[in-house]
């Protein structure tokens, strides 16, 4: 990757509130143009402050950050000009029809109003605001209101558009069209994405690559697929009626499979492989050759939930239950990864 | 910068215009302090018949007491409008509209100034309509008018709207100032209680400085609603009879004050709206 097509770059970057609070901990990440950029986190996390500071809203008290291949700090005013946000709270103008609330924001953007009527229009279809755009937000649905805080962040083309937890809050259905939209967005235009998140299956369906953080500090960054490797693949379970052998012994000899992990109660065996879509055969070959039958084969593939609680060690949830400790070391649980 | 103060100075006004009851509202309070006030507390009577006063001497100009307070009481409407001016800041603040403004690439100071320009709008269409219902009031059976001499022409109302915006915009400069340092509406509220009371009945709105004891005369002598009020009444009444300073002095009293409220208004604005 050629940094030019680097449209974020965080370098250390540290935030330190007063009273000694490292919201921020000297994170460093880059992202792509073009992709969808998920920070995943638990609240209280710091991916609100670290969105904050990219977007000229808060000066880091360390470290730096370029957006766009301008400094946060010393360019703002250029920053402000390629970017969009829609931030976590509904923050449009309830006394405003949800129209003017689009045509403030392009007027903030200097957008000459022969180009942002169409512009408006094209928006407003995109979120399907269409036919209430002349009503007042004050009578909105919380999923409309959100819908329009994306019409207005993207008013004016930004080249990055920050979503803070675009969907917190929201019911199923809303949510899911909203997930529609990113995706849209994302296929239609090659608009870069910077997505905080605490809902795993949203960072998981949307985003290019994910960095998990906790405590101020990025403990994993990667793909949502690579994410879920590193938990240490995936589980088979296998049930035979009877055999007079150890069945984790017996898989363990058979060619070509790698085991992770496995443990055998009675007739069932439990074990980990790291791509079960080549072992299983393999294994069910196993047992055909020493003509032992199989009643039950289940296979559990890792969910980015097993990850995020391997590399924090807890769940995530919205109350911070962590300690001190971990801020130091957050040592993963079975201590088999290594921290990227 | 112009185009974008412009379009949030409409943004606010469409906010007050849509709401009618906070329309309605602003005319109430007005409309009580004339008719309980000035149409109750006449002291005017008191002296009427006592040989050798001229009245205009004790009201400034006015022949009458509620044309006295009627011209005063347009500096409370003002003086509410911009206290107030720094409140739906907080609000904007808490709603995270203004970190939107923020993350826009608008000169920051588009952000008080529109707040400064739609607070005064406001303010001086309500204190002008509430002049000329104080006017109208001659209408209705039993209740005096405010009684404008034959000659006030456009200029006086020129000179009158240009007092009003300036005391409109030195305390609006301050609020808005404080409605973007403050977090909590319960701390500027207290600070508007603070400011209100004080300097309501330091000045000559209500109480000819005639009446008034030494020490509340030296200080309203010196509030700028009085540079104020002294200012228009000379306008209304087309006289300098009972007059506290010509109106070139008393222009120049609240330009002064206009001034240094800009400033610190503009200091501490500035210092609010910086990163940290």
């Amino acid at each position: 990757m050629s940094p030019e097509n680097l449209v974020i770059r965080v370098q250390d970057l540290e935030k330190i509130f007063p009273g000694n609070v490292r919201a921020v901990d000297s994170v460093s990440f880059d992202v792509r143009e073009g992709e969808i950029f998920g920070f995943l986190g638990p609240n209280g996390a710091g991916k609100t402050t670290t969105i904050s500071i990219l977007n000229t809203l808060m000066l880091p008290t360390g470290g730096g950050a370029e957006v766009l291949g301008y400094d946060v700090v010393n360019d703002a005013a250029k920053v402000r000009k390629g970017i969009g946000l829609v931030p976590q709270d509904l923050t449009s103008d309830e006394e405003l029809t949800g129209r003017e609330n689009v045509e403030l924001q392009a007027k903030l953007y200097h957008m000459p109003s022969s180009e942002s009527v169409k512009r408006i229009d094209e928006l407003l279809l995109l979120v399907g605001l269409t036919d209430s755009q002349h009503r007042i937000v004050k009578t909105y649905s919380g999923g409309m209101k959100k819908r329009l805080e994306f019409a207005t962040g993207l008013v004016h083309r930004p080249r990055i558009l920050f979503l803070d937890e675009p969907t917190l809050g929201l019911d199923v259905q809303t949510r899911t069209s909203i997930w529609e939209h990113i995706r849209k967005l994302k296929s239609e235009t090659n608009m870069t994405i910077f997505l905080t998140t605490h809902y795993l299956e949203e960072a998981d369906g949307l985003c290019d690559r994910i960095a998990i953080i906790d405590h101020g500090k990025i403990i994993a960054l990667d793909t949502p697929d690579g994410l879920k490797k590193a938990v240490g693949g995936d589980v088979i379970e296998i049930e035979v009626a009877e055999c007079g052998m150890d069945i984790v012994e017996m898989i363990k000899a058979i060619p070509r499979v790698s085991l992770l992990e496995g443990k055998c109660t009675g007739g069932k065996a439990r074990v980990k492989v790291p791509d079960s879509n080549a072992a299983l055969p393999l294994i069910l070959e196993g047992f055909w050759n020493k003509k032992i039958p199989v009643l039950n084969v289940s296979v559990k593939k890792p969910s980015l939930d097993q990850a995020f609680l391997e590399y924090t060690g807890r769940e995530l949830r919205d109350e911070d239950k962590g300690n001190g400790n971990k801020l130091a070391s957050p040592a993963p649980r079975r201590g088999r990864f290594r921290r990227k | 910068m112009i185009s974008e103060t412009f379009a949030l100075v409409v943004r606010d006004l469409k906010r007050w215009y849509r709401t009618p009851g906070q329309i309605i509202l602003v005319f109430t309070t007005p409309l009580m302090w004339l008719l309980l006030f000035g149409q109750a507390f006449n002291i005017g009577k008191l002296a009427q018949g006592a040989p050798g006063v001229d009245i205009r001497e004790v009201f400034g100009g006015a022949t009458d007491y509620f044309s006295f307070m009627a011209v005063g009481q347009t500096t409370f409407i003002i003086l509410f409008g911009s206290l107030f001016s720094g409140v739906s800041l907080i609000w904007d603040r808490k709603t995270g509209f203004l970190a939107k403004l923020q993350v826009a690439p608008i000169p920051r100071a588009s952000i008080p100034i529109s707040r400064m320009a739609s607070t005064v709008v406001k303010a001086l269409l309500q204190a002008v309509v509430v002049l000329v219902l104080a006017a109208l009031f001659v209408f209705i059976p039993g209740l005096s008018g405010l009684k404008f001499s034959s000659d006030f022409g456009v200029l006086d109302a020129l000179g009158i709207a240009l007092f009003l915006i300036l005391l409109g915009l030195s305390l609006a400069a301050l609020f808005v100032a404080l409605g973007l340092i403050v977090k909590s509406e319960e701390t500027l509220f207290g600070l508007i209680n603070l400011l209100n009371f004080p300097l309501m009945f330091t000045s000559s709105a209500l109480i000819p400085i005639a009446l008034m004891p030494d020490w509340l005369r030296a200080v309203a002598n010196y509030n700028p609603l009085t540079f104020v009020v002294d200012g228009m009444r000379q306008l209304v009444f087309h006289t300098s009879i009972g007059a506290q300073y010509s109106v070139a002095a008393d222009f120049l009293g609240i330009s002064v004050f206009a001034a240094l409220m800009v400033s610190l208004g503009a200091v501490l604005a500035r210092k609010a709206l910086l990163r940290t």
